[in-house]
């Protein structure tokens, strides 16, 4: 199975891919642990399962000044204020689902089977996943334009069958 | 000469978001359409089929897999291009889809000069 810190690296090359060529934001790493944003108000978590060789789950979570301020970039507008709630979580979902989509095609040599899911965004305040014992977690905390912490956890595990 | 172009996707923000970058890569279309997944574009394709249709590939009710097979079935869409556009990568998926029927596809993320690139083969 994937090393963990490999499967970091992945993440954090995946998300950097979508972020450039779509989003127009810059990501970086920052420390190993999510920073609190529950003093933020309001966050929202972009979840998407998959299933193969390899089984488990990728989560983005972000406060909603974030989610916002992604789908206005997104959608080439200057604010996202009058954004609809879902308008921005169907853009978080597009962001778990484009970051997924490259993490596959990055380990496809050593997973060529894994079937993805159809992303799904709750929002709520201090999300996190809470996936069974036997996942191992790839975690890679960034900050979006230096502003904006963001956190994306990968679960997984090697498939029984 | 005049084109019209439909985008089928679950997510109406993804749908917006494609709207935009086929703007941004320059090429110019008289009518669009949008449709939520396979179903509702092969309901629509019956009343006002388009030129090309820009599709996704994970999506509820009819994916775009089954959209392609369905839509090669039919008089009014049988002579539509067809573009994927899907985070799905792997080459058996493309292969499957493009002898099916599916005339190109695009990877997510996107740029506009990708779909500048597959469309403009069949603009004119």
């Amino acid at each position: 199975m994937l090393e963990q810190m490999t499967m970091e690296q992945t993440i954090l090359d995946a998300a950097r891919e979508v972020f450039e060529t779509m989003i127009f934001m810059d990501i970086e790493p920052a420390g190993s642990e999510p920073q609190d944003t529950s003093s933020e108000g309001a966050a929202l978590m972009g979840s998407i399962t998959f299933r193969g060789g390899l089984e488990g789950c990728l989560t983005i979570c972000l406060s909603e000044a974030c989610a916002r301020s992604i789908a206005a970039n997104m959608l080439g507008m200057d604010s996202g204020d009058q954004l609809s709630l879902s308008e921005v979580g169907d853009a978080v979902g597009e962001v778990a689902n484009m970051t997924m989509g490259s993490i596959k095609h990055r380990i496809q040599n050593t997973y060529s089977d894994l079937q993805v899911s159809i992303p799904t965004v709750v929002s709520g305040r201090q999300l996190f996943p809470m996936p069974g014992e036997d996942f191992t977690r790839g975690q890679v905390c960034t900050t979006l334009d230096e502003i904006f912490p963001v956190t994306f956890s990968m679960y997984y595990k090697q498939s029984q069958s | 000469m005049s084109k019209s172009l439909m985008i089928v996707d679950d997510s109406a923000t993804m749908r917006k978001i494609i709207m935009k970058t086929v703007r941004m890569s320059g090429l110019e279309f008289d009518r669009t359409e949008e449709a939520g997944n396979g179903a509702e574009a092969l309901e629509k394709l019956k009343t006002s089929a388009v030129d090309i249709v820009l599709c996704d590939i994970n999506m509820p009710e009819m994916n775009g897999v089954e959209f392609v097979k369905q839509a090669r079935q039919m008089d009014c869409s049988k002579n539509t291009k067809i573009i994927m556009v899907s985070t799905e990568s792997g080459q058996d998926l493309i292969d499957n889809l493009m002898s099916s029927g599916a005339n190109g596809y695009i990877t997510k993320p996107f740029t506009p000069e990708r779909f500048q690139e597959k469309l403009t083969p069949f603009m004119n």
